[in-house]
């Protein structure tokens, strides 16, 4: 389940944790997402086992589409809706930018929030 | 900071720091207005500028909305406590948060409302620790902040203020000053922090946003146009022929205004920059298609933005003024220049603060070789104090602070510096003065600075100035507006008249036992009426020698001392 174009070289494919990879980082800078969070608690456990950098991103292709879905932690006193939209705005934009590719769509899970300080 | 947010003059700046002491909630309500207004003027160079993370040009409209939600929580309803008002922009931001630096603007503002729940106003110390919760706050909200951006211009202001605050600037306007220029320099710097900038030539949109911001609130406080972007025309019936300078700047000795109809039309960024190669103190006037240009150029250079002109258009009117001949008029007027003693290598230095130049002239004759302007609103920092000595030839420096509040910058310019200095702890005029008498420029450093700081309890000194406030203190009950005299630093006299206010404080000084008294006359009171006073003192008591002096120094009627 690889994404990728022909060349007049060869092949070139990327592999869904590659997509995932980028769209850890961009995440991971984007203001007002604090951390990631896991679909379902067992995934989770893994992934905070292993340490996985690309936890809580799920990277599809569907038809030659990209898909990307984040499970996200945002703090606590942001606005969530545009954090979320600025998280999907980001994301898109780099990994665009990095594969050449569009990206059919960017969905943001907002599965918690941390409160760091109470007004 | 853009050249053209300055205080026009020392007199003013006094005054607006002493206006500006506290901040309540109406005072942030105005800035939060200022900030908006400044903001929605350079709305379209903020957007130019944002290229990161997303470059889609919306930053400046993002920020401006976000700040629009947030006057919308305090437009209809304004409170005096600015802990309140705080409370409800914080809210209104984050409800109207727009883009990513709407809502980093949002969790500042956040961070500024902790500190200030249930403040009525903010002081000095609070604006510190509001800009430092702000950067806090706003640090909170993202795993992996990126430098050179808003964060991190939020970072370098809240790091201007503490270490302003460590160098004893006490006053929240004069912390807002250093906040715009600390703020405008980080923006400068962001490029160099974050190579995307750099690579598109330009500078952080949201660092620039919040600048911008910062400096709208600086100008309402100073009373400048939040309307117009700084390479503005103003209506040619508010910019005079003559009399346009309000200060000279070393060099530029020729004040140049020119009338004229363009040719076509004028390209506004092109003139301003035609002229800033030419000078400075640039202002343009227009009215009905005609110009006005008033600028101040370097001597034997008058002739040069006439002849630009001609080639613009029509000149139909010329006005060049000689600026040294005026200033050195103004001068003559107030008194002689002042001169400073020349210290040689190995002397010892004395470095004085002094409130007005009448006081100045008499720290001068007394010895003084080097002389640092400041008093009770206006402390001087400790890189002023540092600058007045370190190029003397010198390295045996003693400092008069003169003022209590100023006594923490002389005391950190000793440690800054690798010249060996003394700081005795004058906390008045009189003092300094008679410090200085015991001042011997040839002996041992730690002996002169143990003989001048014994000197000073010899001196009764005291103070009359104008209450800002009603209070009561020390048993004296005080109304604002009313005369207070103080002695030795302490509240004794309160009275509705100035000389009466003034014999009272004598009389309470010991009057009848001191031989000589000198009166520091303060700006606003003219020489005639103190001359006056001071006879009326020599027919009542005539065995006092009594002094008048020019004072100069703003606020305080009289400044006095009895010995």
């Amino acid at each position: 389940m690889t994404t990728g174009k022909t060349t007049r070289h060869g092949r070139i494919t990327i592999s869904p944790n590659a997509i995932a990879t980028i769209a850890s980082q961009v995440t991971s800078q984007s203001y007002g997402v604090v951390g990631m969070a896991s679909k379902n608690l067992m995934t989770g456990l893994a992934h905070a086992l292993a340490k996985d950098p690309r936890h809580g991103v799920e990277v599809r292709t569907l038809g030659g589409h990209i898909l990307i879905d984040l499970y996200v932690v945002v703090e606590y006193g942001t606005r969530i809706s545009t954090v979320a939209a600025s998280v999907a705005n980001s994301v898109r934009y780099q990994v665009e930018r990095a594969l050449g590719m569009p990206v059919a769509a960017v969905n943001i899970h907002v599965q918690d929030l941390r409160v760091s300080d109470r007004d | 900071m853009t050249a053209q947010t300055k205080i026009p003059n020392a007199e003013a700046a006094e005054r607006l720091y002493q206006r500006y002491d506290a901040i309540d909630g109406n005072d942030l309500r105005s800035a939060i207005s200022a900030g908006l207004a400044w903001l929605r003027t350079h709305q379209q160079v903020v957007n130019a500028l944002n290229v990161f993370p997303v470059p889609d040009g919306d930053t400046g409209t993002n920020m401006l909305l976000t700040m629009q939600a947030a006057w919308k929580e305090i437009e209809t309803q304004a409170s005096p406590n600015v802990g309140v008002v705080a409370h409800a922009v914080a809210q209104g931001a984050l409800m109207g948060a727009r883009g990513n630096s709407g809502v980093i603007l949002s969790q500042l503002w956040r961070g500024v409302a902790r500190v200030l729940d249930g403040a009525e106003a903010m002081d000095a110390e609070l604006l510190v620790k509001s800009l430092d919760e702000a950067r806090r706050t706003a640090y909170k909200g993202v795993v992996r902040p990126v430098e050179g951006t808003i964060l991190t211009v939020s970072k370098d202001i809240a790091l201007a203020a503490e270490s302003a605050y460590e160098q004893g600037v006490r006053n929240p306007l004069d912390l807002l000053r250093l906040v715009v220029e600390a703020a405008a320099e980080s923006v400068e710097r962001t490029p160099d922090l974050l190579p995307v900038l750099k690579d598109a030539g330009v500078v952080d949109s949201g660092g620039k946003g919040l600048s911008y911001i910062l400096e709208g609130m600086l100008r309402s406080a100073y009373r400048l146009p939040l309307d117009e972007p700084i390479h503005a025309v103003q209506q040619l019936s508010s910019l005079s022929l003559d009399g346009a300078a309000e200060s000279v700047e070393p060099g530029q000795d020729w004040e140049v205004v020119v009338d004229f109809r363009p040719g076509q039309p004028l390209n506004l960024e092109t003139f301003y920059g035609d002229l800033e190669a030419m000078g400075t103190s640039i202002q343009v006037g227009e009215g009905d298609g005609m110009y006005r240009m008033h600028i101040h150029v370097p001597d034997e250079t008058q002739y040069r933005p006439i002849e630009y002109i001609q080639g613009l258009g029509t000149v139909t009117k010329v006005a060049i003024e000689n600026l040294m001949d005026q200033l050195e008029a103004q001068a003559g007027a107030a008194g002689k220049e002042l001169h400073l003693e020349n210290v040689k290598p190995g002397e010892i230095a004395a470095v004085v603060v002094a409130p007005g130049t009448g006081i100045a002239r008499v720290f001068a004759s007394l010895g003084a070789a080097a002389i640092v302007e400041g008093g009770q609103t206006m402390n001087p920092s400790t890189q002023e104090i540092l600058s007045a000595f370190e190029d003397l030839p010198t390295d045996k420096i003693v400092i008069l602070p003169n003022n209590k509040n100023i006594q923490l910058a002389a005391t950190q310019a000793k440690e800054l510096t690798v010249k060996q200095v003394e700081v005795v702890p004058t906390v008045a005029v009189p003092q300094g003065v008679a410090a200085l008498l015991a001042f011997d420029r040839t002996g041992d450093l730690p002996e002169v600075a143990a003989a001048m700081t014994s000197a000073i309890e010899d001196v009764s000194y005291g103070e009359l100035t104008q209450a800002t406030r009603s209070v009561e203190i020390d048993g004296v009950t005080v109304k604002e507006g009313q005369v207070i005299g103080l002695l030795n630093g302490k509240l004794v006299v309160a009275g509705d008249e100035l000389e009466a206010s003034l014999t009272d404080l004598l009389e309470k000084g010991g009057v009848d036992r001191a031989e000589v008294l000198t009166l520091y006359v303060g700006q606003g009171l003219p020489m005639a009426e103190a001359n006056a006073m001071a006879d009326h003192i020599r027919e009542r008591w005539p065995h006092l020698e009594t002094e008048v002096h020019d004072g100069g120094q703003p606020h305080y009627h009289f400044i006095l001392s009895l010995e």
